[in-house]
């Protein structure tokens, strides 16, 4: 009898506090009015940011805001739009879930602490950083710059050409259909990108693995190094190009029967040479990490 | 009017007239001898202009033989003390610079701007408070990045250490200490309360 009194005591605690979890998330809309090429800012601690671009003259706010979070700011005046997810002070605790759609013209620069970020149909010019999160980018002919501590970048590109840059610390670095100039980095996450016609590369980790695939553009260069990760180029370009990989004590290997020269002093070995008409550029560096080079995806 | 005959305008028609020997007015090596006396005496009794030249030569000598032996003993002490060479770094035992890694004992020896030096031990000493404000699975994919970059450091200076002059190693160590810095800067401000990266 005195079990089944406590069980039904706890299960209507739970229950109990269930229901006043429920009734303190909360959800948070408005719209205001902001210029079709405006400057949108947004900035969230902990929870999801999801933002995408649309055909009004106006941005939308969307929030469930959960975990003590206190509110959303949200400001628009001469051109410029600022969202800010309010938390209180000190603790720094709570959940906000964004969703956010701004004119696709937009100028977009988000930042979050603990929170993922995520952007799609954004036209304009996008900076973006997360300390922990996750960065997942659709990016257009405009300039882009993703930054993250630990998590992972992913971005969609459409080959049009643009400005992306993308540095994360420990985390991965994952691009499809890349134009334009490309410059990525990270320490011991892998960078892995498909290129459509772009103009430049310059990738850099230090123990993390590069794979690079996909065309390029006539006379584009692609720089890649790394201490000890693996390098691997699979690229074609109109017009060929020019190749010099060197590496201290990673093996090279090809895919056109061109052999590496291993010199007693200077890089340890070394590959050189030129594909079609040498109009592009292909230098690959490593110390211990293997390198790989063709000119066939 | 005729005078005895003038030697210089007289025409030498063929090599027999020349005369076998000519002896000199006077004897010429007494002076010769004179002046070498006086070269040797000179050299004994320097001026104090001419000893301090030649004190300078020797310094200056001396001073190259120094320099070439502080060389070798900094070149033999530094790569004694570098990873895998059996020995550890001299700076290892007190303690590490980023949590995790020993320092390397050339990083002194490679990077010794003071400006940077000065930056780079402003931001490991704030580094254990930086990550101590990360969430843990962060702060190990953080440090674990660090370990990564120190472990590249002392492969790159080992390899150095066997081929100083190699540009492609050069370039990657040079590479490699702009990534630290970055990432040092990254964790500092992405812990900066209210700023993020």
């Amino acid at each position: 009898m005195r079990i089944g009194l406590g069980l039904t005591g706890a299960l209507l605690l739970l229950l109990g506090a269930t229901a006043a979890t429920a009734a303190n998330d909360q959800i948070f809309d408005r719209q205001v009015p902001a210029q079709p090429r405006g400057v949108v800012e947004i900035s969230n601690v902990s929870g999801n940011i999801e933002v995408s671009g649309w055909d009004r003259s106006e941005v939308g706010v969307h929030a469930d805001l959960a975990g003590g979070v206190e509110g959303v700011e949200v400001s628009s005046e001469g051109g410029h739009t600022s969202i800010k997810v309010r938390t209180p002070a000190f603790s720094g605790h709570g959940v906000a879930r964004l969703q956010v759609k701004i004119p696709k013209d937009s100028e977009l620069d988000v930042s979050a602490v603990n929170a993922d970020i995520s952007t799609s149909g954004v036209l304009g010019v996008q900076r973006l950083s997360a300390v922990s999160g996750k960065i997942s980018a659709e990016i257009a002919g405009a300039d882009t710059e993703l930054k993250t501590v630990s998590g992972s970048v992913q971005v969609k590109g459409h080959g049009q050409p643009a400005r992306l840059r993308a540095s994360t610390v420990s985390g991965d670095v994952h691009l499809e259909h890349g134009g334009g100039d490309i410059e990525a980095g990270t320490v011991n996450g892998s960078l892995i990108a498909s290129l459509d016609g772009v103009r430049s590369v310059r990738a850099h980790t230090t123990s993390g693995e590069v794979r690079v695939e996909g065309t390029l553009a006539r006379g584009a260069t692609v720089e890649a190094s790394s201490v000890s990760g693996n390098l691997t180029v699979r690229v074609g370009a109109d017009g060929g190009y020019a190749y010099e990989v060197s590496s201290f004590s990673g093996n090279i290997s090809d895919c056109f029967n061109a052999s590496p020269e291993h010199t007693k002093y200077g890089p340890g070995s070394r590959l050189e040479g030129t594909r079609g008409d040498g109009a592009g550029r292909i230098r690959l560096k490593t110390m211990s990490g293997n390198v790989q080079l063709c000119d066939r995806q | 009017m005729a005078g005895p005959p003038n030697t210089d305008d007289r025409k030498v028609t063929s090599l027999g007239e020349l005369p076998q020997s000519i002896e000199p007015p006077h004897d010429l090596w007494p002076r010769i001898q004179a002046q070498l006396g006086d070269i040797r005496a000179a050299a004994d009794g320097a001026t104090p202009a001419q000893r301090r030249a030649l004190r300078m030569r020797w310094l200056a000598a001396a001073a190259m033989v120094a320099c070439v032996a502080t060389g070798v003993w900094i070149g033999r002490s530094l790569l004694s003390g570098m990873p895998g060479s059996g020995t550890a770094p001299a700076t290892a035992s007190h303690g590490s610079s980023i949590p995790g890694v020993a320092p390397t004992a050339l990083d002194a020896a490679y990077v010794s701007d003071p400006r940077y030096q000065q930056q780079r031990a402003e931001l490991v000493r704030a580094l254990q408070a930086r990550l101590a404000r990360l969430p843990p699975p962060e702060r190990d994919k953080v440090t674990a990045s660090l370990q990564a970059i120190e472990k590249a450091k002392a492969d790159l200076e080992q390899a150095l250490g066997h081929d100083p002059s190699n540009a492609l190693l050069q370039e990657l160590l040079v590479n490699t200490y702009q990534d630290e810095m970055r990432v040092l800067t990254d964790v500092h401000e992405a812990s900066d309360p209210g700023r993020g990266i």
